[in-house]
């Protein structure tokens, strides 16, 4: 299977840049959904799922492989290479910023620009580091996850139905975007939120745009500052978005700041 | 006759809805756009411990450990803007004394004609019942799990060292027959040496025991070949000289029990394919257990038949009843029935006979009443 199947990436729009967006934990490419079509009349667009998340091949999921962020940033670079892109911009959501920051070093060629979209190089407290979490809470979020099991699982299906607000959202869909294997999930949490990737910031050798939510509870203001100070050259700019997902609750907002950083 | 049924009075006034929305049997909450409190029902209010007042401007998250507030912004909030609505996610509430509060959350979003986002509608069962089951069937199905895994190493580990020890049984019968060869030889060549009658009937016993050891060790060979490969090998043959063939078994078995009689009646008119050797060995299994075991002084009776597409051969002696449970066991292998120790063999020879008859796509069965005995093997006259 190709890197372009297993990882379930849809090419878009046109133009002589490419633009490539990555989802964090929790759902799937979807969640670009709101931004995307933006750049599509200026860019070839690149979505693609995490392997385990929405239309991934699930089983090419290998736990050891993606106990590393590492792993993702592997399969990042196939798709990058396999489609043949040299100096696009990488804009990664929450876990996918620092799986970006990890790719760029292995295929420098890649990317020319990172947009870092709710970023934390490291999640757990460490000394006079502040993460936002102790590694108690973390231990509970996973053995918390499989509370959701059954609701996340089968059982889940055909609850979630269409909503007749919003016609374009296809059962399919719907019911894909966030569900994924209970397993799957978890180990992906554990990898997510045990990652330590302080040391890797200061090889950043591209420019790099921060953006930093107001009030995001997963990756807080000191975690953007800390990876702002520690990437050589970085921009950060402060969303008036709240939440850890400013991709969905405030698309154009979002928009305007990776607008206004590559020139579009 | 029926009573007159009570008169319904709908609902009408603002008490009446102020009424239901406050002491509602589950919680309601109506959150802003950024995730503040604008509004509780009394019944949420009294399960957190904070007053509706105090709630006012409280962020969700205020209420939620951090696991719920990372899959409240991971999941849950996600799952809220695509689809405008989200039912059934498991939370936990923090009250304010600091207790745990599991709940099931439903949530829908009101939108404006613009679709712009105005509020958030939340409703909070509680369901402290229903998470500690739901823990519990997890766990259940966790330790099932684990014990199957458990049972499937065992398993493996015991086919392991099944697979050794067959192993082990079959090199060692094949390195037995060497000096076996050797010795049953020397008897042999000691026999014709001139030797006084005592030392004649010395060799004598020790060539009948290198025998029956040589056959001991063909049985567990065959035992550890059948069990091995799957089944014994045949060599198969068209047209058996059936009747020679059984006949020279029952001249060798003669010359063991003299005093004892066979009687043979052969009706073999259609030809018969199958391997000789074997068919041999079965039949010799079949009449010594028959010599062995039959009440001394009566007949032992053997019959063969081919015809209509099938081969049977019989074997039947006066005996006692075999008890069922003994029946059950008869064809297994080193199963030894109640005879005295001396007669003993390795328990082997019936399992031999059913892994033949196997072999050759045939049956055998076994009849035994009070006064009788029979053993019946059938098969297509074609081995299959």
């Amino acid at each position: 299977m190709t890197a372009l199947a297993r990882n379930n990436v849809h090419l878009a729009g046109s133009g002589e840049r490419t633009i490539i967006f990555a989802h964090g934990f929790g759902c799937d490419q979807n969640m670009w959904r709101l931004v995307v079509p933006a750049f599509e009349t200026e860019f070839r667009t690149v979505l693609f799922d995490l392997v385990g998340a929405g239309g991934s091949d699930l089983s090419a999921y290998d736990h050891v492989k993606y106990a590393s962020l590492t792993g993702y940033a592997d399969d990042l670079v196939e798709i990058g290479r396999d489609l043949g892109l040299q100096a696009a911009t990488y804009v990664g959501h929450s876990v996918s910023a620092m799986i970006g920051v990890l790719a760029s070093q292995k295929a420098p060629e890649l990317f020319d620009r990172l947009i870092l979209v709710g970023p934390s190089p490291r999640y757990i407290d460490d000394g006079d580091y502040v993460g936002g979490f102790t590694a108690a809470q973390i231990d509970e979020l996973l053995d918390s996850l499989a509370d959701n099991y059954m609701g996340w699982s089968a059982a889940m299906a055909p609850v979630i139905m269409g909503n007749a607000d919003q016609p374009a959202l296809s059962e399919e869909l719907t019911n894909s975007f966030c569900r994924t294997d209970p397993e799957i999930a978890k180990a992906f949490a554990r990898t997510t939120f045990t990652s330590d990737n302080r040391a890797d910031l200061s090889r950043v050798a591209v420019p790099t745009l921060i953006l930093q939510c107001s009030d995001d509870l997963i990756a807080p203001l000191q975690v953007g500052a800390y990876v702002q100070r520690h990437i050589p050259g970085s921009t950060l700019v402060q969303l008036k978005a709240t939440g850890h997902c400013p991709n969905l609750s405030a698309p154009a907002e979002t928009i305007a700041a990776i607008r206004s950083f590559v020139g579009a | 006759m029926s009573a007159p049924e009570p008169a319904i009075v709908p609902a009408s006034t603002a008490d009446d809805y102020a009424d239901l929305y406050e002491n509602a049997p589950c919680g309601y909450l109506l959150i802003q756009p950024d995730g503040r409190i604008t509004k509780s029902n009394a019944t949420f209010s009294s399960w957190i411990g904070y007053s509706a007042a105090e709630l006012v401007g409280k962020r969700l998250h205020d209420l939620l450990n951090i696991a719920g507030c990372i899959f409240f912004e991971t999941h849950f909030a996600p799952l809220l803007h695509m689809q405008g609505q989200v039912s059934e996610v498991a939370f936990e509430f923090i009250t304010q004394t600091g207790a745990r509060l599991p709940a099931l959350v439903n949530a829908a979003e009101r939108r404006d004609a613009d679709r712009m986002h105005l509020s958030t509608r939340l409703t909070i069962f509680n369901a402290t019942e229903r998470r500690r089951y739901e823990r519990d069937l997890v766990e259940a199905r966790a330790r099932a799990e684990a014990a199957e895994k458990q049972l499937q190493a065992r398993l493996l580990e015991e086919q392991e060292t099944a697979a050794l020890r067959e192993q082990f049984i079959a090199v060692l019968g094949h390195d037995l027959r060497n000096p076996l060869a050797a010795i049953t030889s020397g008897v042999a060549l000691l026999r014709r040496a001139p030797l006084d009658e005592r030392s004649l009937t010395i060799a004598s016993l020790m060539q009948e025991s290198a025998s029956r050891m040589a056959g001991l060790i063909d049985d567990v060979l065959d035992l550890a070949h059948g069990r091995l490969g799957g089944g014994l090998a045949l060599d198969a043959t068209k047209n058996v000289a059936v009747e020679a063939m059984l006949n020279q078994v029952v001249a060798e078995l003669r010359a063991g029990a003299p005093d004892r009689h066979i009687e043979t009646q052969y009706a073999l008119t259609e030809p018969v394919t199958l391997d000789p050797r074997r068919m041999a060995q079965l039949f010799s299994n079949l009449l010594g257990n028959a010599l062995t075991h039959g009440t001394p002084g009566a007949p032992v009776r053997v019959t063969a038949a081919s015809g209509n597409g099938a081969f049977e051969l019989r074997v039947a002696n006066a005996s006692a009843l075999i008890p069922p449970a003994v029946m059950e066991r008869l064809f297994q292998p080193f199963f030894r029935g109640a005879d005295l120790p001396s007669r003993q063999g390795l328990g082997l020879g019936l399992y031999i006979v059913s892994e033949i008859a196997r072999a050759h796509g045939g049956t055998i069965t076994v009849i035994s009443d009070a006064t009788e005995t029979t053993f019946t093997f059938r098969m297509p006259v074609t081995a299959a």
